[in-house]
């Protein structure tokens, strides 16, 4: 569903790459996270899917397609098959919740009665049926989060991009919203959610793709947010999370690790 | 769906920016109506040209019934005195100055009077018989005009011999000014339309730079989300173009119509219905103004 081959992103000469030689494939109906400090390239990553930026090398292949090779006029159908939830909500604030749904099918020409049907079907998915005419600033950031994500799946797009999507949120409503995130995966959509948050990437134990200043170090299958397999220089890391994880996980993950 | 999606963004993009929306409707009507000012001048002048103005240069008015002057002591010119002032005018001495000449009757002449005053009430008044027959003739070089004029003003059955040009030229030339003064002044404030257009699209893209970014993530078309903001800039410019049309429509009507026509009763006016011409020129301007203003702002300020 996304493929990266030897995908290197410069935004400025004078610094390092901030995707560096990338080789990744995530397959459709996969739930895949994105780990990293902050500044290893994880948005850079989901920007690139999204055509949002351009390669400075490599191809990003999405659902087959070189997004290179799609031209300009072309490139919001690409959108269209690909929703995104961001860290901050970017809700419209003098729009309901019906309404900030309903805009994402408004802006590609859905007939009414398609909205009307298709919104509180979406709302109540996020577990949102009855608050349809709130505001945005009379909801917790955690409903917010929802009607972010309903917008993002209300067209049925294949693949659901999440920068960061409990940043702003309590480990409990953080929570919440991975059960919605996995519901929404469950149904087909291949998810791709980058975080630096370690319990719910250790509570979610799915496959698991560690970034480091632009390289993939590690890309596990049904890992924890730390690796158990030692990789040299990784070493500090390890110990961190053996402290708190050891006990509850016991053995490595399935996948490989990688410098 | 996307119909009504597209007006009410343009609805509200219009409520939000108002201060801004009213400027440039001020500025395309202050503009567009300098523009017409200078197109309703050029029409004033064809106005005032009539039918012989750009085809000869000096007329021989031939007496009539009432005529004062002292060669039409003897009355109306006759058709024998028609006959030889024709001949002379095709003898080797006139015409190697001449390049052609016709004879307008009183008939003719009391038509052309009629085209060139529809728009006045005096052409009610005044009747075939009191309009002078003449010889309109078109010079080879027009500064000669004083050998035709001593030729012909002693000849019996001429009235007069005009030199049209000496009449209207220099009000012409103060009438052509005034355009070029006017067209000037359009293009300095074109230039300000334009701009304020430009600024009001970015600054409303930027006060909608929330919606445009979501629209981009969800996929919508670039029609869909620049066209907004285009159609904000063109709907203005239009209502600007509008007013502009409206006062023109409005000096010609009160102004040339019912102030200087009686004040000026021998000299013809443009009509107000002749000024509607005006209003899609100035209505179209003012489109591609807003239209080319906020297509250039929106490939630099509104990615898609
Ligand atoms: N638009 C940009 N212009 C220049 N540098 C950028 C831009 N976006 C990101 N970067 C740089 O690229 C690197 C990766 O950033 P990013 O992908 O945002 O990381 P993450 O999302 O993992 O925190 C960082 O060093 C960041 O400073
Ligand atoms: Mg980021």
């Amino acid at each position: 569903m996304i493929r990266f081959e030897n995908v290197t992103k410069v935004y400025d000469q004078k610094a390092r790459p901030a995707l560096d030689s990338v080789n990744l494939e995530i397959d459709r109906g996969e739930f895949a996270f994105l780990v990293g400090a902050s500044g290893s390239g994880k948005s850079t990553f989901l920007r690139l899917v999204l055509k949002e930026d351009r390669a400075t090398s490599g191809a990003v292949y999405v659902a087959g397609q070189n997004v290179a090779k799609i031209s300009s006029w072309r490139v919001p159908r690409l959108r269209r098959g690909i929703g995104v939830v961001f860290q901050d909500f970017r809700l419209l604030p003098q729009k309901n919740v019906f309404a900030n749904v309903a805009f994402a099918m408004q802006v590609i020409g859905k007939s009414r009665s398609v909205i009307r049907d298709t919104v509180p079907e979406v709302l109540k998915t996020v577990g949102l049926e009855g608050k349809e005419h709130r505001m945005p600033h009379e909801l917790s950031g955690g409903e917010q989060q929802r009607v972010a994500i309903a917008r993002a799946v209300v067209n049925r797009p294949g693949i659901l991009l999440a920068d960061e999507p409990t940043g702003n949120l309590d480990p409990t409503t953080s929570m919440g919203i991975m059960g919605i995130l996995d519901k929404i995966n469950q149904n087909g959509t291949t998810v791709v959610m980058a975080t630096h948050d370690d319990d719910i990437v250790n509570e979610m134990r799915k496959r698991v793709v560690e970034l480091k200043n632009g390289v993939v170090i590690r890309d596990e299958a049904r890992a924890l947010y730390t690796s158990m397999i030692p990789v040299v220089g990784q070493s500090r890391r390890l110990k961190d999370a053996s402290g708190r994880d050891a006990t509850e996980t016991g053995l490595p993950g399935e996948g490989e690790g990688q410098r | 769906m996307r119909l009504a999606f597209i007006l009410g963004e343009i609805g509200s993009g219009l409520r939000r920016n108002l201060s801004m929306v009213v400027s440039v409707i001020l500025v395309t009507f202050v503009s567009l109506t300098f523009v017409g000012a200078a197109g309703m001048l050029q029409m004033q002048i064809n106005q005032m040209k009539g039918y012989w103005y750009d085809k000869v240069q000096v007329a021989i008015f031939l007496c009539s019934e009432g005529s004062t002057a002292a060669g039409c002591a003897s009355g109306p010119v006759t058709a024998e005195q028609q006959a030889s002032l024709n001949s002379l005018l095709e003898s080797p001495a006139v015409a190697q100055y001449v390049n052609d000449f016709q004879f307008e009757s009183k008939e003719e002449a009391y038509n052309h009077f009629k085209d060139q005053f529809s728009n006045s009430p005096i052409v009610d008044s005044v009747t075939p018989d009191q309009l002078p027959a003449s010889f309109r003739i078109n010079m080879k070089d027009p500064e000669k005009y004083q050998i035709i004029s001593e030729t012909f003003s002693s000849q019996p059955g001429v009235e007069t011999v005009i030199d049209q040009r000496q009449l209207l030229e220099r009000l012409f030339s103060v009438m052509n000014g005034a355009s070029l003064v006017a067209v000037s002044i359009a293009g300095v404030m074109i230039v300000c339309a334009i701009l304020l257009i430009a600024t009001t699209i970015r600054l409303s893209a930027f006060s909608r730079r929330r919606e445009t970014g979501i629209m981009r993530l969800v996929g919508a078309s670039k029609t869909v989300i620049q066209l907004p903001f285009i159609l904000e800039g063109v709907i203005a410019a239009v209502i600007g173009a509008a007013l502009a049309s409206a006062t023109l429509w409005a000096v010609a009507h009160f102004f040339l119509g019912e102030f200087m026509s009686q004040q000026y009763p021998d000299t013809a006016f443009i009509s107000s219905g002749q000024t509607l011409i005006l209003v899609p020129a100035l209505l179209i301007l003012g489109a591609s103004l807003a239209g080319i203003s906020s297509l250039l702002t929106l490939r630099r300020y509104l990615r898609v």
